[in-house]
């Protein structure tokens, strides 16, 4: 094949843009290779290979009656693969093959629209993948090189060179940006789903889940996925104080914590009996921009009245206060809330209804539940509240040199008197859970409270990034008087984990072997530092504004935009520019109209002076006889004399364009 | 009101085609492409994908600038009559045009082609070309000549596509163009007439007696009367011909094709068409000849004037007011 190409280094146009229209397709299945089937992928790769080799040996394309049962083949193949033919994914992969088959059945005008067409469809279902602005980048690159080969195809004389057509298609491109700019943030949007999507439309994500189990956390910890994101409309509270409330566990089956079942979702309007809270303080306006979940729980910093609202969605919140939507959260959300620095949540919660907050299962850590009943009998004899148990047991958790880590010892059955008592290493999770036990233990009602604590601070934009690896979990207890109280077991062992990142709070090994790297990560001010702070700010900025441009998003964005511009400065300002516009244009064509004739209009002018106006059809000889008349200094008559001369000449005379040039600038110099 | 592109166009010798001028709408292609762009708008919505958006509008927006483009390609185009050569009935009349681009873009994929009324767009494939920016491109119409008289260039449209295909960009211009189409020569004529009493030498033997200098060479000139001499001179690239060595006078009477003389029951168009073809024969041959027709009298000579006042003369026997 070498051979053959070096015998026509010079290809043909028709094979030249074959050629390139083939580099296109490739260029728009290329991204789907890494969700595709192998062998889609494989059979789309040879398809195009033998396109490129068909049109590069100047061979006929496969006959119509070869084609059509490899392609029944390649769909026999999709269903085999996706057990249907409906739906995204064996949509994209049908759509791939589609396109590459197509371009081995090319024959007409025609067949290349289907051809250009079918590129730009599968263009978009990339977008069922991946949206970052990687993609986008791609995409774009990709656009111009099918502009470049629908450009391509229009010559019909002399083909430009491909970086010409390149040029050309990247203004056009740059050209429709603006447009498209203004329809993307003009356009009326419409909140999908039009239909209900297809199963397989998202994938599921890793988050907090309605369970906790020993792993669950850590799990998340190694996420480093976006959770969600917050702006602070009021000053924001201190990194130890963002605890973003989520999911409250209360049922424990001796392994796992669960969430009391059957607790009913309510509306707001509805009435919410044992749910009482006063909130005080400093209230903390904040806005949350979710990412999805596929889960059902709203987050919000704790506490935060159960009053949000989200758009195209209904939100409840249960008895425990945590808030939920009713259908699981596909898409990108934002919402705003209110959260208050202090709070008391079910002060006056009747005791007999904290039952289900001391349940334990029977049979599991005997060690725990016989220091449960001495720290209740300690109290009792002390007269000691309830406050004083709790106490004591965060005292005892910081002078019994537990460990915070990420990789814990494993757990037998009695998993808390293990850990309690023997191994002490543990996430939150194992802190929070064998703190809830023992004060169950103890008579004090207990739940787990998860969700995420933290987050990073973004000085590029103010925004607060919380990650799957600030799944948190903590506890709150019951005091008789005071409500819901929040305890944080894993702060009292490792406040670091509380007052900075997880990543301080762990041990670490160094990366690469340097430990100068470790601070280069963590300190805030380093060059690493800012650069990837720099980075989630732009990758948040194109969520908020460009995958995340939803209906509620577009009225508020252009109502503050004609909060800005609706006053009587915006047409003054459109109408000031519209007259320099118009002057300008009228400049270049003045300045584009032929010099000759314009000098020969200031002749005019000039001899209007005189009285003489040319008549109509009167020419530059009739007209120098009248000057001749003139009562005019004669070097001024000889000036006019030879001005007209050289103008019939310019306007007659068949002139090279040498003396052209030199009698035009003569010309001009004449009237002065 | 009738918009002024739409009114049938003024004639003219020269004209620019202005923005008004310029008409567009989506091509078969441009319509699939809308289609598309629903579709895609609709898969956008429905997943919500805000990249999905982004492509949907921007590839819109490509399309928005293919359009202006495509008008662009055309307007301001500037468009002057060429020459046109007579042509005998039955042949292709051939106009030539000049498309001036003073713009500073090249002005690719132009098709332009005559569209006269009542017919449908395409019924001949039309010319397409190329304008390069500054520069001035002719084409070559043709339309069949099937009557003798003026034949006036029909419409001109010019279509383009260019750059996207996605629109069709057209405009419309009447040339002031013309061309004379002279009557058929008619096959089979009986011999050329001839009056006088040297008919017995024939008419081979014409005006061998005194040499009245030399003319370009005509099909049928004995090869001894090339001027060699002459000939050598030049090279024919350097604009060198044939010419032949030319004698007048003697024994042979003068030649004259009289119009009056033929057959009146010979139909109207066969006696111009045999008149034709004698001229034809006569220059053929070299043999000077007087000419009458009507009014015209055209004394016995020889030439391209001469043979050109004759079958102008027969073109526009009848209606000699044009």
């Amino acid at each position: 094949m070498l051979g053959s190409m070096m015998r026509q280094p010079v290809l043909t146009r028709d094979k030249a843009d074959t050629l390139l229209l083939v580099v296109a397709a490739l260029l728009v299945i290329a991204p789907h290779f890494a969700h595709l089937p192998l062998w889609t992928s494989a059979t789309v790769c040879v398809t195009l290979f033998w396109r490129a080799l068909l049109t590069l040996r100047g061979r006929r394309l496969p006959p119509v009656w070869l084609l059509l049962p490899i392609a029944l083949l390649a769909m026999a193949g999709v269903w085999y693969s996706y057990r249907t033919l409906l739906g995204r994914d064996p949509g994209v992969a049908m759509l791939a093959l589609l396109l590459a088959f197509k371009l081995l059945e090319m024959h007409a005008r025609r067949d290349l629209f289907v051809v250009l067409f079918l590129s730009f469809f599968l263009l978009l279902t990339n977008f069922f993948y991946s949206q970052t602005m990687l993609t986008a980048f791609g995409m774009a690159i990709t656009l111009v090189v099918l502009l470049t080969a629908q450009l391509t195809f229009q010559y019909t004389g002399a083909v430009p060179p491909l970086t010409r057509r390149v040029r050309m298609a990247g203004k056009i491109a740059l050209l429709a940006t603006p447009l498209a700019a203004l329809l993307f943030i003009g356009f009326p949007r419409i909140q999908g789903p039009l239909w209900g999507l297809p199963g397989d439309a998202r994938s599921a994500r890793t988050g907090i889940s309605d369970t906790m189990a020993p792993g669950s956390m850590t799990n998340l910890a190694l996420s480093e996925e976006v959770a969600f994101r917050v702006r602070f409309l009021d000053p924001a509270p201190a990194q130890n104080r963002l605890y973003w409330r989520g999911v409250v566990l209360s049922n424990y089956d001796g392994r796992t914590w669960s969430r009391i079942g059957g607790t009913p979702f309510r509306t707001p309007d509805q009435t919410r009996d044992g749910l009482t809270m006063r909130l005080g303080g400093q209230a903390i306006r904040h806005e949350v921009t979710m990412e999805p979940s596929e889960r059902r729980y709203l987050f919000t910093l704790e506490l935060t009245r159960p009053d949000l609202a989200l758009a195209g969605q209904r939100v409840a919140t249960s008895d425990e206060l945590e808030t939920y939507t009713l259908r699981p959260l596909q898409q990108r959300v934002r919402y705003r809330a209110t959260a208050h620095s202090e709070y008391t949540l079910q002060a006056d919660l009747d005791p007999a209804l904290t039952g289900k907050w001391l349940q334990l299962p029977p049979g599991f850590n005997p060690l725990t539940l016989e220091l449960g009943a001495r720290l209740r009998a300690a109290a009792a004899a002390d007269r000691g509240g309830t406050l004083e148990i709790v106490h004591a047991v965060l005292q005892a958790l910081r002078a019994r040199r537990f460990e915070y880590t990420l990789e814990p010892a494993l757990l037998g059955r009695d998993s808390v008197d293990e850990f309690l008592f023997r191994t002490r290493q543990g996430f939150c999770e194992h802190f929070a859970g064998s703190f809830v036990f023992l004060m169950r233990a103890a008579g004090v009602p207990a739940r787990v409270v998860t969700g995420y604590q933290g987050g990073e601070f973004n000085p590029v934009d103010g925004y607060v990034t919380v990650r799957q690896s600030d799944a948190h979990a903590w506890a709150e207890v019951w005091i008789a008087g005071q409500g819901w109280r929040r305890i944080d077991p894993t702060a009292a062992v490792a406040p670091e984990r509380v007052n900075g990142s997880l990543a301080r709070a762990l041990p670490q090994q160094a990366p690469f072997g340097f430990s100068g790297l470790i601070a280069l990560q963590n300190d805030k001010d380093s060059w690493l530092s800012r650069l990837r702070f720099q980075f989630n700010a732009m990758n948040n900025a194109w969520n908020q504004w460009v995958l995340d441009y939803n209906p509620e998003r577009q009225q508020t964005f252009l109502a503050e935009l004609w909060d800005k511009v609706g006053t009587w400065r915006t047409p003054a300002a459109a109408a000031l520019l519209g007259v320099l516009a118009w002057g300008w244009w009228r400049l270049r064509q003045a300045r584009r109209a032929d010099p000759v004739q314009a000098a020969y209009g200031r002749l005019c002018r000039q001899l209007a002076d005189f009285g003489i106006v040319p008549v109509p059809g009167e020419g530059p000889h009739s007209l120098a006889s009248r000057v001749r008349a003139l009562p005019l200094p004669e070097e001024r008559k000889a000036a006019y004399a030879e001005f007209l001369e050289l103008y019939s000449a310019l306007r007659y005379r068949a002139l090279d364009d040498d003396e052209r040039t030199r009698s035009a600038a003569r010309l001009a110099s004449l009237l002065r | 009101m009738a918009r002024p592109a739409l009114r049938k166009p003024e004639r003219s010798a020269a004209t620019v085609l202005t923005m008004r001028r310029v008409y567009v709408l989506p091509s078969r292609a441009g319509v699939a492409y809308t289609a598309l762009l629903v579709l895609m708008l609709i898969g956008a919505i429905n997943y919500t994908l805000g990249l999905g958006f982004a492509l949907t509008f921007f590839a819109g927006s490509c399309a928005v600038v293919d359009m202006v483009l495509t008008v662009r390609n055309l307007a301001g185009l500037r468009l002057a009559t060429g020459r046109a050569q007579p042509v005998y009935a039955g042949e292709e009349a051939q106009f030539e045009l000049h498309l001036h681009n003073d713009g500073k873009a090249d002005r690719c994929a132009l098709r332009v082609g005559f569209h006269p009324p009542g017919t449908p767009w395409r019924t001949q494939p039309p010319h397409v070309v190329d304008v390069t920016a500054g520069a001035s491109t002719a084409v070559v119409l043709s339309v069949p000549a099937v009557r003798r008289g003026w034949l006036a260039a029909p419409p001109v449209r010019l279509t383009t596509r260019f750059p996207l295909g996605l629109f069709g960009a057209w405009s419309n211009w009447q040339p002031d163009l013309r061309v004379l189409v002279y009557p058929f020569p008619e096959r089979d004529a009986p011999p050329l007439p001839s009056r006088g009493d040297a008919s017995a030498e024939g008419h081979g033997a014409v005006g061998l007696d005194n040499f009245a200098g030399i003319r370009s060479y005509q099909p049928g000139d004995p090869m001894r009367h090339l001027a060699w001499r002459q000939i050598a001179r030049l090279h024919p690239q350097d604009g060198g011909q044939l010419v032949t060595k030319h004698f007048d006078g003697g024994a042979v009477a003068e030649l004259l094709l009289d119009f009056a003389e033929l057959p009146p029951r010979l139909d109207l168009e066969a006696r111009l068409a045999r008149m034709t073809r004698w001229v034809l024969e006569a220059e053929a041959r070299a043999l000077p000849y007087a000419f009458r027709l009507g009014h015209h009298h055209y004394p016995a000579a020889l030439g391209d004037a001469h043979r050109a006042a004759c079958l102008r003369a027969l073109a526009l026997y009848g209606d000699e007011v044009s």
